[in-house]
């Protein structure tokens, strides 16, 4: 079985957000809402000035602090690693948006549930690959099995040294960020 | 000030459920300590308390989003017992009960009254238990949060559990002067419960934020905000002034003083605790601000 991940390569992001598009297209998100957002990271004062586009979502983390506090059980892992939420059984008590280290969770009022990255779980078990690392212009995101160390993304990983955001909260994320 | 996903609703919660689980404590307290010094304190706690944390976890489902218009949905919330909230559910539909017919038997109100005041011993040994785990989940149920850093400190059960006795002994002071304002020159004897309670609950916020500010770059942003930021003007005034300072001085003088404080300081003393106990919740939840993750 898969263990999905992400490898994200920030020095070619140019923030052009066609992800977070993407994202609400395929989920049928309202333009309010989204499962993943470019933050910007700025340094410095002009001339030696620099920005840095980082896109945020859902880690998938290996121990979830969301699915952890989740009074229902509704936050699970698949098999193949990926953190989901039971629309079903969610009440929104929104205890998992205050565990979750990096607030990419989001209450969708409609349904009044709490919703997040589903890293496209349907259309990668028919073998396709998540809306937003389809879509990237200049080809920032790898979508793959970090089990496999032939895969593309664990060469990617292996290579340039990327490292998750806050490994040091012990989440064990599994979107690895390239950052220079 | 970072946006938290939880609002008045939960502070009002949390607020409610400490005040009344202290109610509790203080109606037993003052049946098994001090049965002759005031019936009417131990009648008012105990009269307090369910309604208090009823209403308290009412605000609670309202708080929810589809467990409130699909309500059978709540009956997943014990399903992970790894998580506070499911243990928070079981606390609360015991504590609830309990509280309720305790106040029934030490009052006699019905024929549940008449036949729980045989039970009276039982009832306030497992009642104390509840109400002390009440009063800490409170608090556990924001320490354990690794999203917000601020909160995530074994401190934090321990402050709220403080403010937890100090405003459910305020409730059953102010009640039983209600019942009967005369009783208010034996309660001087309570004013000590103030004096404790009050002195540690300072104590433990002094240490929580004085540690905050060197505990990580999140927890120091959310301590600034408290002493010096956005949310000082609210901290110092409402939480260490009138909240804890203004009713410890009181209660000192209440205390010694023995029943010629004028009724109107021992009721206002009881009300700023009130007023400290909610302001110190909302600041401690509105204050929670998130890892920096990039």
């Amino acid at each position: 079985m898969p263990r999905y991940g992400i490898a994200i390569d920030t020095t070619r992001c140019v923030g052009c957000h066609a992800c977070r598009v993407a994202c609400q297209n395929q989920n049928g998100l309202e333009p309010s809402e989204a499962y993943n957002w470019i933050k910007e990271l700025e340094r410095g004062n002009f001339p030696s000035y620099s920005k840095r586009f980082v896109p945020v979502q859902c880690n998938h983390c290996e121990n979830a602090p969301c699915q952890r506090v989740c009074p229902t059980g509704a936050t699970y892992t698949t098999k193949e690693g990926v953190v989901l939420v039971n629309p079903k059984t969610c009440v929104g008590c929104k205890y998992c948006m205050e565990a979750c280290p990096y607030k990419v969770r989001i209450l969708e009022h409609k349904k009044g549930i709490v919703e997040k990255c589903r890293f496209c779980i349907e259309m990668v078990r028919e073998g396709g690959i998540p809306a937003c690392v389809a879509t990237c212009p200049t080809g920032v995101r790898i979508f793959g099995d970090l089990d496999d160390p032939n895969s593309e993304i664990s060469r990617f990983i292996a290579e340039t040294g990327a490292q998750p955001l806050r490994a040091d909260l012990n989440t064990r994320p599994k979107i690895f960020y390239k950052r220079s | 000030m970072p946006e938290s996903a939880w609002g008045w609703l939960i502070v009002t919660y949390l607020f409610l459920a400490g005040a009344g689980a202290g109610a509790f404590l203080a109606a037993v307290a003052c049946d098994l300590l001090a049965p002759d010094w005031s019936k009417a304190l131990a009648r008012a706690g105990s009269l307090a308390s369910g309604p208090l944390v009823a209403v308290g976890t009412a605000c609670l489902v309202l708080d929810l989003e589809a467990g409130l218009w699909e309500p059978w949905r709540q009956i997943y919330l014990v399903n992970n017992l790894e998580s506070m909230i499911s243990w928070g559910v079981i606390v609360l539909s015991l504590f609830i009960p309990v509280a309720f017919v305790y106040a029934a038997g030490l009052n006699e109100i019905t024929f549940v009254g008449r036949y729980a005041k045989k039970y009276l011993k039982p009832l306030e040994i497992v009642g104390s238990g509840l109400a002390v785990a009440t009063a800490v989940y409170t608090g556990v149920l924001i320490a354990v949060v690794n999203g917000v850093p601020f909160w995530n400190t074994p401190m934090m059960p321990v402050l709220f559990f403080a403010s937890a006795m100090s405003t459910g002994l305020a409730v059953a002071m102010l009640g039983a002067a209600v019942i009967d304002i005369n009783t208010i020159r034996t309660l001087s004897n309570f004013a000590l419960g103030h004096v404790i309670f009050l002195a540690v609950e300072g104590f433990v916020l002094m240490l929580l934020v004085f540690m905050s500010l060197t505990r990580s770059v999140e927890a120091a942003i959310s301590a600034n905000m408290l002493i010096s930021g956005m949310l000082s003007p609210y901290f110092w005034i409402l939480v260490v002034v009138l909240g804890i300072l203004v009713p410890f001085i009181l209660s000192i003088v209440e205390y010694y003083e023995y029943g010629a404080m004028p009724k109107l300081l021992v009721v206002g003393a009881d009300l700023l605790v009130l007023l400290g106990g909610m302001s110190l919740r909302a600041l401690i939840v509105f204050s929670g601000s998130p890892p920096q993750v990039i």
